[in-house]
């Protein structure tokens, strides 16, 4: 058994694995599910992404979209009326154009595999990979960066601002109380 | 650069000291919990006590809910488990014994810590049950709070080593410890290892008030291996902290290994002994302190460690 044969059966198994889960995220019944495989196909698809020699890139995927997917899986059941997220439920809408629109965004995406003439010869990842990807993103690309920022961490304050429980018309949860854990033992206000 | 012989070797040394460190955690948790309580404590009986509460487990029947998450649920102790195994495997022994030495080191560190939020709450989810369920939503809110103080004062030690890698992060400490250089490093550091590991004061998602948390309906070899993860954990925290703050395998005298497991018992004991010291925390209270006390502080020790280095 060679080194570039195991690499290449881990490759096999990350990209394959992240269809399969990329799939599954539409054919389960449940938000948090549903989340749990996207995950699943972004750690996958991080650890095609370390194959290629983007160490840093593909490993600082999989760290965001553990935080990420919790929050959104949160979110998600935080909008149900079903806490747990273990209610059977539809994960798509108007089937028919579902299943045609996400083949055709497949089809998109996975072109260039077929249509690019891609180098053949050994990709070996320089030694200042991470340091050359530090210059970029202080040096021609600040701009674009820094603006991206500055506009997220404002979204960030805003969000915080409105879901703040000191707000501009007394405190938010005044009044309120927090659920029983037992609906049956709950006090009708 | 790694210098174990083989890959192989590196996973059975990883696997074996995992179990090594589930054992002396169990033992030292017993310990240290009866010399804080006065009570005795017998050498044969305290030795005997992991063996006996794992046998124990091993041939206890299995539980089960109504319509849990079967898979999520059996896969997410062995997911604990893995990650781990990760943790541990970035710190290195010696300055040339590491089980694996990415240049990335520290962000698949991180990734890995990052991660255990989704096994705690995959863990408490998937058993379909209001109080495990409750403290899956715990752990989440500790998880989102401490993930920044944690992951930047560990970033903190990278500055003076201006690498990545764990290996380079303790060479760099060989003329001054980080714990002596960052001054605030290391304290952020176990607070938010308590967090990470859930253990002692900041054990919320599997605490004693919700009859175990996300593995109340444990039972049986799975119990058995969620027990074991998190202390794994809690050794794969300790162990990162040595090698980041107290300077890994630097010391007078003894061979570096040795320096490495003695500064990672020091901060096993003082984590272990913080959950005997010092009550439970309120997640209301940890989460209001984690983001308006502990974060900025973190910001500070990164800015002024920085700032040092520019001077």
């Amino acid at each position: 058994m060679t080194d570039s044969f195991l690499v290449d059966a881990v490759f096999w198994l990350f990209a394959a694995g992240a269809l399969v889960t990329a799939y599954r995220i539409f054919r389960t019944d449940s938000m948090v599910r549903a989340a749990f495989y996207l995950l699943a196909s972004f750690a996958a698809v991080g650890g095609v992404i370390v194959l290629l020699g983007g160490e840093f890139l593909g490993m600082v995927l999989i760290l965001m979209m553990a935080g990420e997917m919790l929050i959104m899986a949160i979110v998600m059941v935080m909008y149900m009326m079903n806490p747990a997220g273990l209610n059977p439920m539809w994960m798509v809408h108007q089937h028919r154009v579902a299943v045609a629109a996400g083949i055709l965004a497949f089809a998109v995406l996975a072109a260039p595999a077929f249509l690019v003439d891609f180098p053949d010869q050994a990709n070996r990842e320089p030694a200042t990979a991470t340091a050359q990807l530090g210059e970029e993103l202080l040096g021609n690309s600040m701009l674009v960066f820094e603006t991206a920022g500055v506009a997220l961490l404002a979204t960030m304050v805003g969000a915080v601002a409105i879901t703040s429980r000191r707000g501009r018309y007394g405190v938010a949860d005044d009044g309120s109380e927090e659920p029983a854990m037992d609906p049956n033992d709950a006090e009708v206000a | 650069m790694s210098e174990f012989p083989s890959p192989q070797l590196a996973v059975i040394v990883i696997g074996a000291v995992m179990v090594a460190a589930v054992y002396l955690v169990t033992v030292l948790e017993r310990l240290v919990g009866s010399v804080v309580a006065g009570t005795p404590w017998q050498l044969r009986h305290g030795l005997a006590f992991p063996l006996r509460a794992a046998a124990l487990l091993l041939v206890q029947r299995r539980g089960t809910t109504e319509r849990p998450d079967a898979a999520g649920w059996a896969s997410a102790p062995a997911l604990l488990t893995a990650l781990a195994a990760v943790a541990l495997a970035m710190v290195p022994l010696g300055a040339r014994l590491a089980a694996a030495d990415p240049k990335t080191g520290f962000v698949v560190f991180s990734a890995a810590i990052a991660f255990v939020m989704i096994a705690v709450y995959l863990h408490g989810w998937s058993s379909n049950s209001a109080l495990a369920l409750h403290g899956a939503y715990r752990y989440a809110a500790q998880a989102l709070s401490f993930q920044i103080p944690f992951l930047l004062a560990t970033l903190a030690t990278a500055l003076p080593a201006r690498s990545l890698s764990i290996v380079d992060i303790v060479t760099a400490q060989q003329p001054l410890w980080n714990v002596v250089r960052q001054p605030l490093g290391l304290p952020l550091y176990l607070i938010a290892g308590l967090a990470v590991s859930f253990w002692g004061p900041l054990n919320l998602p599997d605490a004693a008030d919700l009859a175990g948390g996300t593995s109340v309906q444990d039972s049986g070899v799975a119990r058995l291996l969620w027990k074991g993860a998190r202390a794994a954990l809690l050794v794969a925290v300790a162990a990162m902290g040595a090698a980041a703050f107290l300077g890994g395998w630097w010391g007078p005298w003894l061979p570096g290994p040795i320096w490495t497991v003695l500064k990672t018992l020091i901060l096993l004991l003082v984590l272990i002994a913080a959950g005997h010291l010092l009550p439970r925390v309120r997640i209301q209270r940890f989460v209001v302190v984690a983001w308006v006390v502990l974060i900025p502080l973190a910001l500070a020790n990164i800015f002024v460690s920085g700032a040092l280095l520019l001077l």
